[in-house]
């Protein structure tokens, strides 16, 4: 694994599981793999995974079921939000730097548009 | 989380030199703590000194709330370098095997679980028949790994288990550890690739002129200070650090 030195792993793994669930490598009402079996995973010590599983818990999208380990939520509509917040830090980043290079909104919106037609181009 | 080892004004001299000055310090149970410091500044020491393979000069060491010194060697597990090991002239011959330093664990320490040790060496790929002297470097420290690890007992001592060992050994050791820690068991782990192991560790002890400089929680180095582990720990060393 490679982290991010300055950042927390906890989040890291938190970010990793969260886009595996989105991207649907974790299925709606999967279950999780155990502590230990993530720990060894993302080569971190099982309080960091748990610390990361805690916050996934309290925000709705694992469910713990006692015995048994963690399960993906199987609400669609906590998935979605979840999507759409990373999608939207993705574009945070890329918006500030456009911005930052003197564009205005329709320029990015028009300068946007041709790179994925010119994306849909170069597939062809 | 119960206190796992109770360190209090420990001193230690070598030769009329102070190694150690007056070092105090608290573990909880159930964590894996890095233990860092420049050449020189007594983490194996400080690691010999826990697990009572040295004597100290003055001070109190606490491991499980047991500070004899018979009883402290039954709590902590600590790697040795497999040189010590092969200079023990009455156990170790030209032909000593692999399987015969496990068959002397088994007769040494009741706590070693055979079976733990089976797993890992299965995972490390050690081979029991393997002669003793030819074993590469990487080879005798996944075998020191596993021997320490599947004794079961509260605190682990690994001392530099990465030093020159190719990065694929050096990963499947840091894994090994994962797999086969005890949740409630505490590690403490030296090594000079801060790198590589920072992942796994919840705090670090920095040693620095003969103390303990800080110990700290590496959440905290991340969060209050906006560094890595090993970008703190040279600042340390470099002069300071400023708090943001």
């Amino acid at each position: 694994m490679e982290y991010i030195d300055n950042i927390p792993i906890y989040l890291q793994i938190k970010d990793i599981l969260y886009r595996k669930i989105i991207s649907n490598e974790y299925e709606l009402n999967s279950q999780l793999p155990s502590v230990r079996q993530l720990a060894v995973q993302f080569s971190a010590n099982s309080n960091t995974v748990q610390k990361a599983l805690k916050e996934m818990t309290d925000e709705n999208v694992i469910i713990p079921q006692r015995g048994k380990g963690n399960f993906v939520t199987g609400d669609v509509t906590i998935v979605k939000k979840l999507k759409s917040h990373i999608v939207a830090e993705m574009f945070d980043a890329t918006y500030e730097k456009l911005h930052s290079l003197n564009m205005n909104d329709n320029e990015i919106m028009e300068s946007f548009n041709n790179y994925v037609k010119q994306r849909e181009v170069n597939h062809e | 989380m119960s206190k796992i080892l109770e360190i209090s004004h420990l001193n230690y001299k070598k030769n009329n030199k102070q190694i150690l000055n007056n070092i105090n310090l608290t573990l909880d149970s159930g964590k894996i703590i890095g233990l860092l410091g420049a050449n020189g500044a007594g983490k194996t020491t400080l690691m010999r000194l826990i697990s009572g393979v040295n004597a100290k000069n003055s001070g109190k060491v606490i491991v499980s709330g047991i500070d004899t010194k018979a009883g402290i060697k039954s709590c902590v597990s600590m790697t040795y370098s497999l040189d010590s090991l092969k200079k023990s002239p009455s156990r170790i011959s030209a032909g000593t095997k692999v399987k015969n330093i496990i068959q002397f664990y088994l007769d040494i320490y009741p706590d070693f679980s055979f079976e733990k040790y089976q797993e890992m060496a299965k995972f490390l790929g050690i081979n029991s028949d393997d002669k003793l002297n030819s074993l590469s470097t990487g080879s005798g420290e996944k075998l020191m790994i596993a021997l320490t690890l599947a004794r079961q007992v509260p605190i682990y001592l690994l001392d530099e288990p990465l030093n020159g060992i190719d990065i694929m050994t050096r990963k499947k050791i840091i894994k090994s550890v994962l797999q086969w820690k005890n949740d409630n068991s505490t590690i403490i782990i030296s090594s000079h690739y801060v790198k590589e192991i920072s992942s796994l560790l919840d705090e670090v002890i920095i040693l620095k002129d003969k103390q303990i400089y800080q110990t700290i929680p590496v959440e905290d180095i991340q969060t209050q200070y906006h560094l890595g582990v090993e970008e703190y720990y040279e600042q340390i060393y470099e002069g300071g650090v400023s708090n943001e």
